[in-house]
């Protein structure tokens, strides 16, 4: 199996706070991977960093096998990323802004793909409306599309799952889970516990920047244990400062 | 309510402190200070060449356009609203989820944005004139007279603006009426009394002579502008839906020749359905232009032939290269952190789009130079604006990368702005006072301005963009 993500004890100090604490974690082709972690322990700041959005202040981290400090455009132009709370630009419409991402990503036939999108995720009403009119979901669906549409081997996604109502939600999962059947890599941090079950096949648990523990969902399952009871007895037992 | 107050004043200085360190914030109204204590003591030295009464008309106008100006970026009404609330972070948007009215938090808004740079700008330059007072003959009271009326020409400006902006965002063709009206009335005015109408601008009537009725007088001015924006203020209708025809293709295939032709669309689009285009171009353009237009024509009498226009050539220069300003405010490293671009990237083609606009610069120069007579120089004379205009953006690039709105309150980064254009302005002043044909030698800026481009480009990529 080819590793995708390779991360080699990777920090991000914020003046005091350590945000991301000597982190070591490699993804596999083909996973659905969680990043899991309650609010502030790091995972967005985690993906951040994979993304080259971010500079690491120590460690390494290889994305599909380009260094995300040498090369951090590199990485954008082979990833899809949504990031936790970007939202497209205000002046230009939903469609204008798939176009505006087709000429950075010089992504051909624009038109038909946007199309099925705007179908597959049912705001096809909402194609000609600016993005700052819209509703915050509506954003959300944009930026999913955004990441998607040059159908990237490994998308990032930071809380995939937060903007969606129910029905939305279980459309994403399903194309998530359809997504990496075809060699291609998932990334997502959530503090959705059973979503995670439900759908990751590998996790890792951060808290307070450090990680808890990483492998297989497979790994739980045989043991018999469920993930939120798993996380839950790590993070509290979890005595570290 | 006024934790609401408090919380914005805390906020504003957090976010322009959080940038460069309070220290370096804090220093700011420092080095107004100083630059005004140091003038001071130039005073007797000016006075040899120009007479105090045209000195005092020159600081007036200054702090009409800093007024102007201020206000014109800080409060364009509707569409500041807009693009601020925009922002969920500002507490101007979260605000709206507590019980209190738009017009309470907007009032709130604007009180805060004037006392906030009113403290940043005015009171540290007329301080530093009244410490200086002792030592260059001035009286005391004098210099706290001066103090009082600068505060007046700040506040014209910046609630003239206000009311106008409110104005423009409630009805154009009113506004459209009420300028014409303006412009007849002060033309009408200037031409019946055969005198510049900058001499009836009441801060400066007061300055020469106090009297209780004109101070009266001008506060009542004032707070009928400003009651009068407040009643005018209608809160931005959320969701309205409207639907809009694509124009990003067209833009872009017609921006073909440029190196980013998508980036340079989309900051088009940007301006235009924001209304800055516009917006901008009358409030922290022509407005202010206007203004220093009147203040320097006073002192026609004092230049060498054409040195009006040029002098006017260089200050369009300068206030068109914050046109830069125009292009960053709306958008953050953020949105294009997902997109394979690099800062560098994003700054070349914001200036791209600054160059776009600089044809507005280059178009008013020409017909002021026409307006006033002197079509032989035109030529010179736009091309000392522009040149000055890219060579001053190009050092605002170098030291602010995107953030040019935010670091300019840097008091580094405003000092070595402020000599490195100052010494450039002085320079050229005095080859074009020389001879107009000479002013052409300008276009030499090209060179400093690639290079202070280069290095920006260089510098700010190896910043980390999350700070942005
Ligand atoms: N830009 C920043 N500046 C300072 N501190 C930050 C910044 N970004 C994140 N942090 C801090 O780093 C820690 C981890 O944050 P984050 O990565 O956002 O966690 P999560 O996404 O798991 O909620 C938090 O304590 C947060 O306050
Ligand atoms: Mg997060």
């Amino acid at each position: 199996m080819t590793r995708v993500i390779e991360a080699r004890d990777l920090s991000k100090a914020y003046g005091d706070v350590q945000a991301v604490d000597h982190v070591t974690l490699s993804v596999e082709e083909g996973a659905l991977f969680g990043l899991l972690g309650p609010n502030g322990s790091g995972k967005t700041t985690m993906i951040r960093m994979l993304t080259g959005q971010t500079r690491p202040s120590s460690g390494t981290a290889t994305v599909l096998g380009t260094d995300v400090v040498t090369d951090p455009v590199g990485v954008r132009w082979q990833v899809g990323i949504i990031p936790e709370q970007e939202t497209p630009p205000s002046f230009l419409t939903a469609m204008e802004y798939l176009r505006f991402v087709a000429a950075v990503r010089r992504i051909p036939d624009i038109e038909k793909k946007a199309d099925w999108w705007f179908d597959f995720l049912d705001f096809a009403d909402k194609k000609d409306v600016l993005c700052k009119d819209l509703s915050r979901g509506t954003r959300q669906k944009l930026m999913f599309v955004q990441a998607f549409i040059h159908e990237p081997s490994l998308a990032l996604i930071d809380e995939p799952l937060i903007n969606f109502d129910p029905i939305m939600q279980d459309v994403v999962k399903d194309y998530l889970a359809g997504y990496v059947k075809k060699r291609r890599t998932v990334f997502i941090s959530t503090h959705f516990l059973e979503v995670a079950e439900e759908i990751c096949s590998a996790f890792a648990i951060l808290h307070k920047g450090r990680p808890l523990h990483s492998g297989p969902v497979t790994e739980l399952k045989e043991k018999g244990e469920h993930l939120p009871a798993f996380f839950l007895s790590l993070v509290r037992t979890d005595r570290h400062v | 309510m006024f934790e609401l107050f408090t919380s914005m004043m805390k906020e504003e200085w957090r976010v322009h402190s959080t940038m460069f360190g309070s220290l370096s914030f804090a220093l700011f109204p420092v080095l107004i200070f100083g630059i005004a204590l140091m003038g001071s003591f130039l005073l007797p030295l000016m006075r040899t060449t120009l007479p105090a009464g045209n000195l005092t008309m020159i600081v007036h106008a200054n702090y009409l356009m800093l007024g102007i100006m201020v206000g014109a970026f800080g409060l364009l009404g509707n569409e500041v609203m807009n693009r601020r609330f925009g922002q969920a972070s500002f507490l101007s948007y979260s605000a709206r989820s507590l019980p209190l009215s738009d017009r309470f938090i907007f009032t709130n808004f604007v009180v805060k944005d004037t006392i906030y740079y009113f403290f940043l700008w005015v009171f540290p330059f007329g301080f530093g004139y009244i410490l200086a007072s002792p030592f260059t003959g001035v009286l005391i009271a004098d210099a706290l007279f001066l103090l009082l009326t600068l505060t007046l020409s700040f506040l014209f400006g910046l609630c003239g603006v206000f009311f106008l902006s409110t104005v423009y965002a409630w009805s154009k063709p009113v506004l459209l009426l009420l300028l014409l009206v303006l412009g007849a009335g002060i033309g009408g005015l200037s031409a019946l009394a055969g005198l510049n109408p900058a001499l009836f601008f009441p801060p400066l009537l007061l300055n020469s002579a106090f009297s209780w009725t004109n101070l009266l007088l001008s506060c009542a001015v004032l707070a009928a502008l400003f009651g009068i924006s407040l009643l005018l203020f209608n809160p931005e209708s959320v969701g309205s839906e409207k639907k809009y025809k694509n124009s990003f293709t067209p833009l872009m295939e017609r921006f073909g020749f440029l190196p980013n032709p998508p980036l340079a669309a989309k900051d088009i689009i940007d301006l235009y359905r924001s209304g800055s285009m516009v917006g901008q171009t009358i409030f922290s353009f022509i407005l202010p232009l206007g203004v220093i237009w009147f203040f320097l024509s006073l002192m026609d009498r004092f230049f060498p032939p054409h040195g009006l226009l040029f002098l006017f050539a260089i200050t369009t220069g300068v206030i068109a290269s914050t046109m830069y300003t125009w292009v960053t405010m709306f958008d953050t490293f953020g949105p294009y952190a997902c997109l394979p671009v690099t800062v560098s990237t994003l700054i070349a083609s914001k200036l791209t789009t600054f160059s776009i606009l600089q044809l507005i610069p280059a178009a008013f120069i020409a017909v002021v130079a026409v307006l006033s007579g002197e079509a032989a120089v035109l030529v010179p004379a736009v091309v000392l604006g522009i040149s000055v205009s890219f060579y001053a953006v190009s050092v605002m690039a170098w030291l602010c990368g995107l953030s040019p709105n935010e670091l300019v309150y840097d008091v580094k980064v405003l000092f070595v702005y402020l000599v490195l254009v100052g010494i450039v302005i002085t320079l050229f002043t005095s080859v074009a006072f020389a001879n107009p044909s000479y002013a052409l030698s300008a276009v030499i800026l090209a060179v400093p301005a690639w290079w202070f481009v280069e290095k920006a480009k260089i510098r700010w990529d190896a910043v980390d963009p999350a700070g942005f």
